[in-house]
């Protein structure tokens, strides 16, 4: 009960970030709990007395990063293997998805060197997609807002996009074609460090967009339910009715997000691939 | 508790200001490219794609700054 109290001593804001802090329960976090049914207590009572030399506490942003996996596995294959040439139901809005995500997203960029991308860039946006919308799931917790999920999406970019490059104008060459060609020489001094530090800057603005945008869209949903708090429930029907518009807005958000995430890794995968333009 | 008050005023500035730049810019972004899909209909596909990504980049200015606020705010 001790526990509760110093609960309600924090303000709603307070409150709210606490929301976000994957800690083990014992020390003042909210990580343990999915759906805030499943307790993962005993699970990392047991990976704690084992001692191990890293910590791999899973907390609910660990879980909801396996569930999406797997919904994004299981829909793909689902919609991938069956019996009949027109497709109904969930397999249609699978293959819509997929057809867009295809179309408009890695044919756009890639050309026909896209077809080899398609597992990589396709599989992200599901993967994305569907973090995103666990979030939006009442009780439920989206592992994209936390930084070093997003992080390590972004670094995998990274790594695929300095691979494609290197592999596709040769080791050196990708590095010398970096800053574009026919500048005046004493240009290039400059232009080097500027353009590797953009190289870098690309998956820190797409961890961080991703990240932003959803921890964002959560913290103003919850500061809208928290005005009933700060004011009293008479303002129930006009925070109820801006919560939910706003969560409509989230759906669309978590659409929007997986679409900027994968568009601006295909235009990335091009430019390693064409370095013209 | 001064330093403490002095941090939240700084992140309702930090995303104060750091909204007011990316927002006229979204409003620019978004306004060419109604009036592009205006004049040519045909062309609005493309234009629409090229507008989120611009957006995107844009916003992404922004977020940098609600980031820096979260740090000042839960500080």
């Amino acid at each position: 009960m001790s526990a509760e109290s110093a609960h309600e001593a924090l303000g709603p804001m307070q409150q709210i970030f606490n929301e976000f802090n994957l800690k083990p329960h014992s020390q003042g976090g909210h990580g343990e709990k999915i759906f805030e049914v499943i307790n993962l207590e005993p699970i990392n009572r047991f990976i704690h007395s084992l001692n191990l030399p890293i910590d791999i506490t899973i907390n609910k942003a660990v879980v909801m990063l396996w569930l999406s996996a797997i919904m994004a596995f299981a829909l793909i294959y689902y919609a991938g293997h069956g019996r009949g040439p027109v497709a109904k139901g969930l397999k249609n809005a699978m293959e819509a998805l997929f057809q867009f995500v295809k179309l408009d997203i890695i044919d756009e960029n890639l050309g026909h060197a896209g077809k080899n991308y398609l597992p990589f860039v396709g599989g992200l946006f599901f993967f994305i997609l569907f973090n995103n919308l666990l979030g939006l799931i009442p009780t439920g917790f989206s592992a994209g807002s936390n930084l070093s999920v997003t992080a390590t999406l972004a670094v995998m970019v990274l790594i695929v996009i300095l691979y494609t490059g290197m592999k596709n104008q040769g080791p050196i060459k990708y590095w010398v074609n970096l800053a574009p060609a026919g500048l005046p020489k004493p240009l290039y001094i400059l232009m080097y460090p500027i353009e590797f530090i953009s190289l870098l800057a690309k998956p820190f603005s797409l961890s961080v967009r991703l990240f932003a945008n959803l921890l964002a869209g959560h913290i103003v949903i919850f500061s809208l339910l928290a005005l009933m708090m700060l004011f009293g429930l008479w303002l129930a029907p006009v925070s109820l009715t801006i919560a939910t518009a706003i969560y409509a807005f989230e759906i669309f958000v978590a659409f929007m997000q997986a679409y900027i995430f994968t568009i601006l890794t295909s235009v990335y995968l091009g430019q390693a691939l064409h370095p013209d333009h | 508790m001064e330093g403490v008050n002095l941090a939240h005023l700084g992140s309702g500035l930090a995303i104060g200001l750091g909204a007011l730049g990316p927002g006229v810019g979204v409003g620019l972004l978004v306004g060419k490219a109604l009036e592009g899909m205006a004049r040519q209909p045909e062309m609005a596909g493309k234009l629409q794609v090229a507008m989120f990504i611009g957006i995107a980049i844009a916003e992404s200015i922004a977020l940098y700054s609600f980031v820096i606020a979260i740090l000042l705010f839960t500080k």
